[in-house]
């Protein structure tokens, strides 16, 4: 007989749909919360493809232990190390489940997995079906879960709206029970009891404004269940993305995949030449990241391209006919090959901009992509223990550690991406642990399955295992409570409309909007002790206005207003912890550049940002813990920038 | 000009249009509101002041922070559904000037290229509408679940790899893969009708995106397994022989899936499943 | 699934398929047949076989025409075919119809080529139906009281009756008759369409034409084929609305009186010759 014990996972996402599928086969019922249709998630997004070991990059020297250090190298160390071993290790496998499920991956004429080269490697690692991989591994998931929905297993609950978690008692005692949500459509407020909740609600990237984020990616699950007693870790790794099509309501992404495929980056080398980009000879042309990175070339990992690109244009005023954009060029290359390799993102672009760049270079800036940062989780180190880090490791070193289960983390273990609330997990981008200060391309897809399938196990063995009282058993009134609590907040805002005073000042969505140009400007590609600090007090003066913001929508029928107001609230929270612990953080790492601080300063900020919310100050305190390490040595991270590029080749030597 | 010309011109006129967008010019927006289940339906009008690169998302985005029709009356914001903006979640998907799209992909510039031109917005007709341009599509998902479109694999454990592919059936199987559940293909299609009694979804045509994933996961090595199911569900009242070869689903749809070709194939294994049934006399 | 269910879903199919089926065969065959012995009154007078002395093209094309309604006349069982055409035709009808509602038409939005030509698909087949009605109704259940003018039509004087019957007298045209004439020509028009259309519709149904390229060439053939047999139908009904009451009745009445000497090896006399043979033999 299945449990009488429920698992609430918040979020339908790849983190949110590989754990309701691995809580579900393992016979505990699982309520599916989703704002959208759990196929319109924003892991649909995703483009490039999903990192894992494999057979012909094995052969070549790599290894699963390589990815793993290729993603502590490119998180520039402050990743969580055994999680990501874990994560790496079973990553081949994750491709083969989902090669199972039926994704269609990319072939080789033999009809094998096809691969491409991504940033932060060297060896072919990255598996995709075509370019809209998110895309297809989403659907998968979403096929799977479809299958346990029709047979009763998963609830699905779309078009509801996660209000905050249900904490039962105080301190260490303290334990989640549930969750208040609101459906989108009637507008009813609700409690739902779960003896586990699981966070997979995604990155942040509306704090910004324009970014590539959905626009349901308000961090708003996030920043409620910060505001609940939740840790949030790293908030200020805040990736990048290098190529993104500027837009008028948002910045739409242009994959990785295509620098992967041979993508190349060029401004004119002479500033202000105002000819056609076909006009220009090659000699004339300024590769930005192949002069720079002679090694890595186009897929330095993202917070450098971002960097130089942002360089270029913004110091040297180089960007094409002065303004902020660079050429990215396919031109080269065989118009029928890109259109199978990268045929979804061309057309998209073909689309929103009007060109089509199998023959005309796209133009492309920076824009906001991904949060590494997160809520805060713990977990149990494996049986991997070795006596001291180890360093400098090279693709064909002897791999000083198995990929069997359990190397990493101890599999099942109860706190694994468990938050400091007992019983509140977090999945997928919303977990700070693997990425560290910068994603590398293709992580996050994995990451995400990851945390699913892995700690799903952890979450069922929690619940079964850890003697709590049955949710189900618990006093009425710890529900009742939270409800009220959000069904005050609610009216409130309802309430708000009848003010009507018409200033421009109290409008959400002109809130939003500053808060989007103030987070842009002072906290992504370059940032400053002086910024910030600037930033902080100008999200005070948005929190006094949003203590009297004006709500455009009285309706209590399918208030999107309210619930975007309700969001704006919340981001503003996010944006201040992602702003203070910038500011605290006195240095350079991955993403987080401070000109007035641009050296990496291991002795003092090799740590963790960890932001609590002071209930009674309303605002964030920043405390630095030290990074869960201990499996690899801290060693400068340059990417080639100082080193010859003799001797570094784009394909190893074979193993034979 | 006439929004009705065939496909292949109506690219052209966008394109055209795009050439001879005015800057700094307004467009009018004519709205289908409606402001819940059973409620009555308006129209109100909006002017907006277009930016470069515009999008009907960005001019929603306009009225929701100026929610003030051309007639100077306050009103609310529009209700639309919306995610990715980038036309590959199938959210956004509504009927603009009168035919069926994603709301994110269509630029200003290519449909009211002058100042004052019009713009129509109206929610799906196929799909009981939940407020104003947002509707309730989980008739479409109801379908996926009816014709069983998923693999039915044994477990989430580690078993390997799954079955090789060749290249050419992974290119085909991807085609059909990009299908985002948007609905145009429903909308556009005569044969698909507006229902919303629940309990006849299952004997109601099924439409060209259910035909099409069940074909998707009938060309899988174990998908086929359930083939006999889907082919089952398909081939009776609702299925695959309601379909009226009108064709305006692949004329529609924004991923150019090979909806038609998916209609003749399933045609071809609804004959063969009903032969096969017949003689091993099954049924 | 329940038996029931079962039993429910294996009757759509049939009823389905056997739609699209008798649209083709018998329905569609008998089209073919009819238009072909029709159009002879044009071309008919391409049969040499009919070498009465002093017939001119037009009288050779009635001899033809009215010899091959005699065949058909005299075929065996006749009554049984007829009824078993007409029942495929009132089964095809009657589902078409009852199929034909569920759609609802969008051309005013969608004005693609596939879907005008599934709109005329739906409106051809409701035309045809009362088309193939009045047709029937008249000219072989003998409801004259619908004819302008009341002639009835008759086997022996094929041509003829059908002419007066089309142009409203046995005097050429009447102002009712020419609309009857229109209205002919529309109905068959209607139906060739109908049947090319729903070939080619068909193939995809059942699965022949799947790939798009194939769909299309299929659709240049049944488009052939549907311009092929449009003009054999615009040919009948132009060439029985301009025939010459007199002169056609004129033809007819030597036919069955002094019996036109036509060609021995004429095959439908030599099998009705040879049915002889083997009998008294």
């Amino acid at each position: 007989m299945a449990d009488q014990k429920r698992v609430i996972v918040v979020g339908g996402g790849l983190a949110g749909l590989a754990a309701s599928i691995r809580v579900a086969e393992a016979g505990m019922a699982v309520d599916l919360f989703s704002m959208v249709p759990v196929k319109r998630s924003h892991s649909v997004c995703a483009q490039g493809g999903i990192n894992a070991c494999n057979d012909v990059a094995r052969q070549q020297g790599y290894s699963e232990y390589q990815h793993f250090d290729e993603t502590l190298i490119g998180g520039d160390f402050l990743n969580d190390q055994h999680p990501v071993l874990e994560m790496t290790n079973w990553a081949p496998k994750i491709i083969d489940l989902l090669d199972r499920m039926g994704v269609p991956f990319n072939r080789s004429n033999e009809g094998f997995r096809d691969l491409r080269l991504f940033g932060g490697s060297l060896f072919k690692r990255t598996h995709f079906a075509g370019a809209t991989t998110g895309q297809q591994l989403l659907y998968a998931l979403d096929e799977q879960t479809r299958r346990f929905a029709a047979e009763g297993k998963v609830n699905m609950k779309e078009f509801w709206e996660f209000l905050w978690p249900i904490i039962e008692g105080e301190g260490e005692d303290a334990r989640c029970v549930g969750i208040v949500a609101q459906d989108m459509r009637t507008m009813q407020i609700q409690s739902f009891r779960a003896d586990a909740v699981i966070m997979a609600t995604g990155g942040c990237g509306l704090v910004f404004g324009k970014s590539t984020n959905s626009v349901i990616c308000t961090g708003g699950a996030a920043s409620r269940c910060y505001q609940a007693g939740a840790w949030y870790g790293n908030a200020e790794m805040i990736q990048v993305h290098p190529t993104a099509i500027p837009g008028a309501d948002k910045c739409r992404l242009m994959s990785e995949s295509a620098r992967g495929e041979g993508g190349r980056v060029w401004v004119p080398a002479k500033k202000g030449d105002t000819r056609k980009p076909k006009d220009i000879p090659e000699n004339e042309r300024y590769y930005i990241l192949e002069e720079r990175y002679p090694k890595y070339g186009n897929l330095v990992p993202r917070d450098i391209a971002t960097r130089e690109i942002f360089d270029v244009c913004v110091n040297e005023g180089m960007g094409i006919n002065g303004t902020n954009q660079v050429y990215l060029d396919l031109t080269h290359m065989d118009p029928d090959y890109l259109t199978e390799k990268l045929g979804g993102i061309l057309d998209i672009y073909e689309k929103f901009v009007g060109d089509d760049p199998r023959f005309t270079p796209m133009r492309i800036f920076p824009a906001v992509h991904y949060s590494m940062g997160g809520l805060w989780t713990t977990y149990t180190a494996g049986d991997y223990q070795p006596d001291a880090p180890i360093s400098g490791f090279k693709p064909g070193d002897a791999i000083p550690v198995g990929t069997e289960p359990g190397q990493g983390m101890e599999v099942g273990a109860h706190n694994n991406a468990m938050t400091n609330i007992t019983g509140l997990y977090a999945f997928g981008e919303v977990n700070f642990a693997y990425h560290g200060a910068t994603r590398l391309g293709a992580n996050a897809l994995l990451s995400c399955i990851f945390d699913g399938l892995c700690n799903g196990v952890s979450v069922v063995n929690y619940v079964r295992e850890a003697g709590h009282t049955p949710a189900a058993e618990i006093d009425q009134s710890v529900f009742d409570a939270a409800v009220k609590q959000e069904q005050d907040k609610h009216d409130n805002l309802l309430k708000s409309t009848s003010n009507g005073t018409g200033d421009r000042k109290l409008n959400p969505y002109q809130i939003a909007f500053e808060l989007g140009e103030e987070m842009n400007s002072a906290s992504t590609v370059v940032k400053t002790g002086s910024g910030l600090e600037k930033c902080l007090s100008k999200l005070e003066e948005l929190k006094d206005r949003y203590s009297k913001v004006e709500l455009g929508d009285g309706a209590m029928w399918t208030n999107q207003s309210l619930s975007f107001t309700r969001s704006v609230g919340d981001m503003i929270i996010i944006g201040e912890a992602i702003a203070k612990a910038g500011l605290l953080r006195e240095e350079s790492r991955g993403s987080h550049y401070r000109t007035d601080f641009p050296e990496r300063d291991d002795d003092k900020f090799w740590k963790a940002s960890v932001a609590k919310f002071n209930a009674s100050s309303g605002k964030s305190d920043v405390e630095f813990v030290d990074v869960k390490a201990g499996l690899v040595k801290l060693r400068p991270r340059d990417y080639g920038k100082t080193e010859s590029s003799a001797g570094a080749k784009k394909e190893p030597v074979g193993a034979s | 000009m006439s929004e009705a010309e065939a496909y292949s011109y109506d690219a052209d006129m966008r394109k055209a249009n795009r050439k001879q967008a005015v800057e700094g010019r307004s467009v009018i927006f004519k709205i289908k509101r409606c402001d819940g289940p059973g409620k009555s339906t308006r129209w109100e009008s909006f002017k907006i002041p277009i930016e470069t690169g515009a999008n009907v998302i960005s001019s929603l985005n306009w009225i929701a922070a100026n929610p003030v029709t051309v007639e100077g009356t306050k009103t609310t914001p529009v209700v639309w559904d919306s995610s990715c903006l980038e036309e590959v979640c199938g959210a956004c998907t509504m009927v603009i000037n009168g035919r069926v799209r994603q709301s994110c992909s269509c630029l200003i510039d290519e449909y009211a290229p002058k100042d004052g031109d019009v713009m129509t917005l109206e929610p799906m007709s196929k799909f009981p509408v939940i407020r104003d341009l947002w509707v309730d599509r989980q008739r479409l998902f109801s379908n996926l679940t009816r014709v069983k479109g998923w693999v039915p694999i044994d477990g989430t454990y580690n078993m390997g790899a799954g079955p090789k592919e060749s290249h050419e059936q992974q290119q085909m199987r991807y085609a059909l893969s990009e299908c985002m559940s948007c609905g145009c293909c429903l909308e556009a299609c005569p044969q698909f009708t507006k229902e919303e009694d629940e309990s006849q979804w299952d004997s109601s045509f099924v439409g060209a995106h259910a035909i099409s994933q069940a074909r998707y996961f009938n060309e899988h090595e174990t998908g086929k397994q359930l083939k006999d199911e889907r082919m089952d569900a398909l081939s009776g009242a609702g299925g695959i022989n309601d379909c009226g070869n009108a064709q305006n689903c692949v004329k529609v749809c924004p991923k150019g899936i090979p909806l038609t070709e998916s209609i003749g194939a399933i045609g071809r294994s609804a004959t063969m499943h009903a032969i096969k049934q017949f003689f091993q006399g099954k049924k | 699934m329940s038996e029931n269910a079962d039993s429910m879903q294996n009757r759509h199919f049939l009823l389905r398929r056997l739609h699209s089926l008798s649209g083709i065969v018998p329905v569609g065959v008998f089209l073919i047949v009819h238009l072909v012995t029709n159009s002879t009154i044009a071309w008919g007078g391409l049969n040499s076989r009919v070498d009465q002395e002093g017939f001119g093209w037009f009288d050779r094309s009635i001899a033809t025409f009215q010899h091959e309604v005699s065949f058909i006349n005299n075929m065996p069982l006749l009554l049984l075919i007829e009824i078993t055409l007409w029942s495929a035709i009132g089964f095809h009808s009657i589902l078409g119809v009852y199929y034909a509602m569920s759609g609802k038409g969008n051309t005013g939005s969608y004005k693609y080529g596939g879907n005008l030509r599934y709109a005329l698909q739906r409106t051809t087949g409701y035309f045809g139906i009362f088309f193939i009605f009045y047709h029937v109704a008249t000219l072989r259940w003998g409801w004259t009281w619908l004819v302008p003018g009341g002639v009835e039509w008759s086997h022996e004087h094929a041509s003829s009756t059908f002419a007066a019957a089309l142009q409203g007298s046995t005097d050429g045209f009447t102002a009712v008759g020419f609309l009857v004439a229109c209205f002919y020509f529309l109905g068959v028009s209607a139906l060739v369409f109908h049947f090319a259309n729903g070939l080619w519709s068909a193939a995809i149904t059942w699965g022949i034409t799947v790939s798009r390229p194939a769909q299309k060439r299929w659709g240049i053939m049944c488009a052939g084929l549907g311009a092929g047999l449009m003009f054999l139908a615009w040919v009948s009904v132009i060439g029985f609305a301009t025939l010459d009451y007199d002169q056609a009745r004129e033809v007819e009445d030597q036919l069955l009186g002094e019996s036109i000497h036509m060609n021995v090896d004429d095959a439908h006399d030599a099998v009705t010759l040879t049915g002889h043979d083997d009998i008294d033999g």
